[in-house]
């Protein structure tokens, strides 16, 4: 059974669609990243998930249940840090976590809990106190009480320094291995490939595509780039016995330079090919596809 | 039991509120002058002061007090925690949206429920001290009724709350309920009274039409004083700004028993119609 599953599902605020016929499925067990620029629809999505907004039309379902029919069962299975929350009034985060043990009719112990997501020692300030970083640390906290079977972060590192990404990274890696499924959305290229088995990316509120990390790299062009400089300018023939080669996806000349999307393996036969015809190679350079690059295409 | 959870948090969480200490603080100073007041002024008693007399003069007094410390402390009590945010992080745990209405509604009302108990203890010491008589029956259903009008002023500005995630919206909500709905009534009243007549003013309260008695009612306010005179035995009868009581009017609607229908309507109608809102907004 599918940890989520989205399902035709629409959402139109006044005429405007933020999300369009979306089909999305969340293995169990997976880290999913969910990736796209600000107002691409990522969190409609998730807000959808968690009942905070009603779907036009479409449904998703959290392990078989109807997120809109049940909400209270799915949040029985999911732990949440939800974008753009708040901390309850003038509670402590003591408090805080201590009510949502008892909201989820769990025991867990409050200081272990704030312990965990290196709050020691603050647990009887007022959460309105804390520092961005450490509310998001205790939300993190109260979504992880009860050991849910998936937790759904929603841009879970915006606003945080260094140490608090990675932290938020390496609670979601020691959550994964422990079998925690992972649902979590990011504009932010490097948090997604440090920690994600899968990504989703969407555009305008649709998906463009579902991949790994890797998959995606070979799909959009072979995953490698090769610059070759030459002593003079490229002959047509020599641009075309390029581009022929296997694993070639583009070719794009520059003065003397070409620049070549390629698979790894292919970058041999793209230098030989380039001089093939008498031309000296002065300089060329390789590289991987960046994530930056590969966002672009997608978005 | 969800909502008990969402309750007790509310409540706990409000308790801290400075508003509400000093709110408390002036109710109770309040409460103790009008008392003294009561028990010490021949002019309102007619040199005979009474246990029951004191109770309806207390309780005439706290009405629109009530009133104005219900919206300090629930006009935000949903469209706040929508508005900053923090309704996202109550409704991420198992907490359906009807918990966290009746959570708002029963923690409000228990907030609101502090000081009215203190005033009923102020109000039954100093006519114990002052009188030498006490009036236990009246005072229990005193503090029944009161518990009720708290909870129908808390449901009505919790409902109010609900219909919107803008706590401009909601405090405007609220302070327009209580202009026409209190402060305003009477002029509805005559306006009413005005056209039923003809376009002419009656010379006398004579003239008045029946139906204008459960018009009367319609400020909670006014419904609470009419409560008491129903529940409480032998309780004097208290008019409702111009509208005579109930005696006045041959109907059988005309009976102070429709000061206890109009407080169960004004605590059922708006936090279901508020529930009914925010059970379909998108937040």
């Amino acid at each position: 059974m599918p940890a989520l599953e989205a399902d035709g599902v629409t959402k139109e605020f006044g005429g405007v669609t933020a999300l369009r016929d979306l089909d999305l499925t969340v293995r169990e067990g997976e880290v999913f990243g969910f990736l796209g620029p600000n107002g691409a629809g990522k969190s409609t999505t998730i807000n959808i998930v968690l009942d905070y907004l009603k779907p036009t039309s479409g449904s998703v379902e959290v392990f078989g249940i109807d997120a809109q029919a049940d909400p209270v069962a799915v949040r029985h299975h999911v732990g949440v840090l939800p974008e753009g929350f708040n901390v309850l009034g003038e509670m402590t985060g003591r408090e805080h976590v201590a009510f949502a043990a008892e909201s989820k009719g769990v025991d867990d112990d409050p200081d272990a809990v704030l312990s965990l997501v290196g709050l020691d020692g603050v647990g009887d300030r007022p959460a309105s106190a804390y520092s961005k970083g450490m509310r998001q640390r205790l939300a993190l906290g109260m979504a992880v009480v009860g050991d849910p079977d998936l937790l759904i972060l929603d841009e879970p590192t915006t606003g945080l320094d260094p140490n608090g990404a990675r932290f938020v990274r390496d609670t979601v890696t020691s959550l994964r291995d422990d079998g925690t499924t992972v649902f979590f959305s990011s504009h932010i290229l490097d948090q997604v490939e440090a920690v994600a088995d899968r990504v989703g990316i969407l555009r305008q509120g649709e998906l463009v595509a579902v991949d790994s990390i890797d998959g995606l790299r070979a799909a959009s062009g072979g995953g490698s780039r090769v610059d070759v400089t030459l002593d003079r300018s490229p002959s047509e023939g020599c641009v075309e016995r390029v581009r022929e080669l296997g694993g070639v996806s583009d070719v794009t000349v520059d003065g003397t330079t070409l620049t070549v999307a390629c698979e790894n393996g292919a970058k041999a036969a793209v230098v030989d090919a380039a001089r093939a015809d008498g031309a000296t190679v002065e300089n060329f350079e390789t590289s991987e596809t960046s994530l930056d690059e590969l966002f672009a295409q997608y978005t | 039991m969800s909502w008990a959870v969402v309750a007790k948090k509310d409540f706990q969480d409000a308790i801290r509120s400075r508003a509400l200490w000093g709110l408390s603080a002036v109710f109770l100073l309040l409460v103790g002058g009008v008392s003294v007041l009561y028990a010490t002024l021949d002019e309102i008693t007619g040199g005979e002061p009474t246990a029951v007399g004191l109770i309806f003069f207390v309780g005439s007094t706290i009405g629109l007090f009530v009133s104005v410390a219900a919206i300090v402390t629930c006009y935000k009590a949903i469209a706040g925690e929508r508005e900053v945010g923090s309704m996202k992080i109550l409704l991420s745990l198992p907490h359906t949206r009807r918990d966290v209405v009746v959570g708002k509604l029963v923690g409000r009302t228990a907030v609101l429920a502090v000081p009215i108990v203190v005033a009923l203890l102020v109000g039954a010491f100093a006519g114990t001290a002052l009188l030498g008589e006490i009036a236990p029956v009246a005072t229990v259903l005193f503090g029944v009724v009161g518990l009720l009008f708290a909870l129908t002023y808390a449901g009505i500005m919790v409902g109010l709350s609900a219909t919107t995630g803008s706590t401009t919206r909601a405090a405007a909500l609220a302070i327009g309920f209580l202009l026409v709905v209190e402060f305003l009534w009477d002029i509805v009243i005559l306006a009413l009274v005005y056209v039923a007549n003809g376009f002419v003013f009656p010379t006398g309260t004579a003239d008045f039409p029946a139906w204008i008695y459960p018009v009367s009612q319609v400020p909670p306010s006014s419904a609470f004083v009419t409560s008491l005179t129903a529940v409480i035995p032998d309780a004097p009868m208290q008019a409702s700004g111009n509208v005579p009581t109930a005696e006045a009017f041959d109907a059988f609607f005309a009976t102070p028993w429709v000061g206890v229908v109009a407080l169960v309507l004004w605590t059922v109608v708006p936090i279901v119609l508020g529930y009914w809102r925010f059970q379909a907004a998108d937040l």
